[in-house]
């Protein structure tokens, strides 16, 4: 088969530091590729490249066999090159159909913008996949996956022949993963190629053909999705073997006592009758759908979603959280699921951020920060969870979505937690860094921390608690004493629903 | 369709609006004639003016607040010039005091869009810079009525429309609404139907994306902001023609939160990116109706200044609110 795009021998070099070194690949047309690698693997140069933002240092690049040279993004474009990035790069204040029509309107230089031609540019690009979308939706109001087919039938608008999507997996469900394979099924069919670029495993290969490995700006090699395994991915991508046993809380150590209760907890609309009970060290996995109330439920034993009714048992006292300062004092932490947005102080000190929740301890006897004990307690946790950087000076922007996470990690576990609610610590993380976290993760329960553990990915849960909670529509569909007794498939029939009655 | 407008900010606004004029008629049955509405338009139509240029600065996600410094500097030099001249032409008037103010809106975008200063502090400085250097350069020195070149006067008589009273005597609807409407038309048609209006929203929703798009983002800032200039300079020479007298000390602030409270009651995020033409319109309606009428109602004129603050920050809070019932439904917990 032809290819549409060929690069070949791209190298490419920042400061100094070789980001690419002599990398090629082919995308056929039609074909759905995946190129995948850590971060910093240099997959987001090379799609940069590919794009015309980036100019490479020394290789060339062909579409059909010809020679492509882009200068600027929009050359990439006409030739039907298609980024859709992470963030989508869409606008949330203008409607579905504008944002769709909107890029071609620019390109084809129109002063004057007819609705009517608008909507039935949009209307056109949507139905080449086969989507329906409310087209007078501001992007705002629709959902993550709705916001992908909108960007995917913009991209159609300008004849796209190939459409890069960075990391198009990392914000939909299970479900709407699958609704968007099958419109890339589509786009197959009308001979549209797709670039997947992730650093996950998992879905993608349900659909790719061929796959890239990069690692450290060097191509790994090139294989057909079907030779790979998640094992073998792992090693291909990171260099080395992550073995994982499934954690088991050890009964010698800890105290048999409950360290939480949960009785019939209830929150109006976001879930109902939730009892459940957690030990020192045990690692209580809870998944299911988004909107299936975990994220509810975890915020509200950090204080800031008040139950309706039910009660918080805590170490044997009845407790009632109102806010997460009330949480931090009786020893709860919560790492959020959004870690930019509300786990850090992204333009303050990496150290800044370390201390925060315990600046009251670092006090000096005129009621000051001890700058003395603040460095100690900054490198402290600097070294225990090996966060990578030169100085705890620097802003945590400055850091790596992996680092990131430590330095929140570090963060909440220097307050002494007795109980570490984590929604989705792993998100967008790579292979390496995830193992870490979760070795940090076992470490604390293994000292006697009670850790909850929300996650959409069933396979972490499996690995790394000792119990499980399903959760669907606000309720507990199942728990999971013994979690070596279910498969993946039997924890994902539960979140869904599906042959629920056999489960129960 | 009804479901579609119940969701609407502008529907409540109006319906407020109606009921409160409804009270304001029971308590002075002349407040609903067509003399006081028309006397309304006039008087009006110089902030709603202003309320329209805010709005769009607001769309492209900066709070632009020198629109009271230009609008002065504009109409001051402009009668200055003149005086000086010994022309008595209105156009002329208008052509000076529109390009000072595109000038100084100009002036506005060179910072906000090359530095990437946020337009709020940019203006704050601006505005002192315009109108420092107008009493400087220019002068301090009011002009009244006296003096005033005659083409002002004859403007602010100028009539569209003439009704005849019951005693033989004439009103009428004031060339204001004219100049109004035509604002009106222009922007609604900008924002509606031209790339560049699309674009104004565009930069106000998420400024990486209107990068990535292709939009030329600085020239969509210098448009917006020269815009405005261009707005607040018409507003000057018809406040001059309204008031028949020129003060450069007296910069027109009362306008600036009277401006503010209009537009973010009709709906407009304070944040950028979103809002309505009618949302604005429907909001200097209400501040209108709402200082016209609070002596009518019992209460002091003094109350206007109180109002006019309450107003700013209910406005503010209930469209944050909204907002944040959105993000709620979505599942993020932002703030």
């Amino acid at each position: 088969m032809a290819s549409f795009l060929e690069v070949k021998n791209i190298s490419k070099a920042f400061d100094g530091v070789q980001a690419l070194e002599d990398v090629s690949m082919a995308i056929n047309a039609g074909a759905i590729h995946c190129l995948v690698g850590e971060n910093g693997s240099g997959k987001s140069t090379l799609i940069k490249i590919i794009g015309g933002v980036l100019k490479p240092d020394k290789g060339e690049i062909r579409i059909d066999g010809k020679l492509f040279r882009p200068g600027r993004a929009i050359d990439s474009i006409r030739r039907g090159i298609q980024i859709i990035y992470q963030d989508l790069s869409l606008f949330p204040n203008l409607t579905a159909a504008e944002n769709i029509s909107l890029n071609q309107l620019i390109e084809k230089g129109n002063k004057f913008i007819s609705e009517k031609n608008v909507i039935k540019t949009s209307e056109k690009a949507l139905m080449e996949i086969e989507e329906e979308c409310d087209l007078f939706a501001k992007v705002e109001n629709l959902s993550m996956s709705k916001r992908q087919i909108v960007a995917i039938s913009r991209a159609l608008t300008q004849n796209a022949r190939l459409i890069i999507m960075d990391e198009p997996t990392s914000a939909i469900t299970k479900a709407e993963i699958d609704h968007l394979f099958s419109v890339i099924m589509r786009l197959q069919a009308k001979g549209i190629a797709t670039l997947f670029v992730s650093h996950k495993l998992g879905e993608v290969f349900e659909i790719a053909e061929n796959v890239t490995i990069l690692r450290d700006g060097r191509k790994i090699g090139d294989y057909a999705a079907g030779e790979l395994d998640n094992d073998k991915l792992t090693f291909l991508m990171t260099g080395q073997k992550i073995v994982s046993t499934p954690y088991v809380r050890d009964p010698e150590n800890l105290a048999d006592a409950n360290l939480l209760e949960v009785k019939n907890l209830s929150r109006k609309g976001h879930y109902r009758n939730i009892t459940f009970a957690i030990k020192r060290g045990d690692i209580l996995g809870i998944t299911g759908l988004i909107g299936s109330g975990r994220t509810e439920l975890a915020l509200s034993l950090f204080g800031l979603n008040r139950p309706d009714s039910g009660e918080i048992v805590l170490e044997g006292r009845s407790v009632e959280i109102n806010s997460a300062e009330e949480a931090i004092k009786l020893g709860v932490g919560y790492l959020p699921e959004d870690r930019l947005l509300q786990g850090l102080f992204v333009e303050k000190s990496i150290g800044s951020n370390i201390v925060v929740t315990i600046v009251a301890k670092l006090l000096n006897r005129l009621k000051l920060i001890s700058g003395a004990k603040r460095q100690r307690v900054e490198y402290d946790w600097i070294d225990k969870l090996k966060i990578k950087t030169p100085s705890a000076a620097l802003p945590a922007s400055s850091l790596s979505g992996g680092n990131q996470q430590r330095v929140v990690l570090a963060k909440w576990l220097a307050t002494n937690l007795k109980l570490f609610v984590l929604d989705g610590p792993t998100i967008g993380i790579d292979i390496a860094s995830k193992s870490n976290i979760h070795d940090i993760i076992r470490d604390f329960a293994g000292e006697g921390v009670g850790i909850i553990l929300i996650s959409d990915e069933i396979p972490e849960v499996l690995q790394h608690c000792n119990r499980a909670l399903v959760m669907r529509e606000g309720r507990i569909a199942a728990a999971i004493e013994d979690i070596t007794r279910v498969s993946e498939s039997d924890i994902f029939d539960m979140a869904t629903a599906q042959n629920v009655d056999q489960v129960r | 369709m009804i479901a579609k407008l119940l969701r609407r900010n502008e529907t409540y606004l109006f319906f407020v609006i109606m009921a409160f004029s409804l009270v304001v008629t029971m308590i002075n049955p002349t407040f609903l004639t067509v003399e006081n509405m028309f006397d309304l338009v006039k008087s009006s139509s110089g902030m709603a003016i202003l309320a329209v240029g805010f709005f769009v600065g607001l769309l492209a996600g900066g709070i632009d607040i020198s629109f009271p410094a230009i609008a002065i500097a504009g109409q001051y030099i402009a009668v200055n010039t003149l005086i000086a001249l010994g022309v008595d032409n209105l156009l002329l008037a208008f052509v000076l005091s529109c390009a000072v103010g595109t000038a100084m809106g100009a002036i506005n975008a060179f910072f906000i869009s090359a530095f990437r200063m946020p337009a709020l502090i940019v203006t704050l400085g601006t505005s002192n810079i315009f109108h420092g250097a107008l009493l400087v350069f220019v002068g301090t020195r009011a002009i009244n009525t006296g003096q005033l070149p005659d083409c002002f006067k004859a403007f602010g008589h100028m009539h569209v429309l003439t009704l005849t009273r019951a005693d033989g005597t004439t009103y009428g609807l004031s060339v204001f609404a004219v100049v109004l409407l035509g604002i009106i038309v222009v922007t609604w048609f900008l924002l509606k139907h031209t790339l560049l209006g699309k674009s104004i929203y565009a930069v106000g929703g998420s400024y990486e994306s209107s990068k990535r798009a292709g939009f030329s983002i600085n020239r969509t800032l210098f448009f917006v902001y020269s815009y405005i200039g261009f707005l607040s300079g018409i507003m000057g020479v018809m406040h001059l023609s309204l008031i028949r007298y020129s003060n450069p000390n007296y910069i027109v602030d009362t306008e600036l939160l009277k401006v503010i409270a209009a537009v973010v009651i009709g709906g407009s995020k304070i944040t950028g990116g979103s809002g309505t033409l009618v949302g604005t319109l429907l909001g200097v309606v209400m501040m209108v109706i709402l200082e016209k009428n609070l002596v009518l109602i019992g209460l002091s004129s003094y109350w206007h200044q109180f109002f006019t603050g309450l107003i700013i920050v209910l406005g503010v809070s209930i469209t944050h609110y909204q907002s944040k019932l959105q993000s709620k439904k979505s599942l993020s917990f932002a703030d």
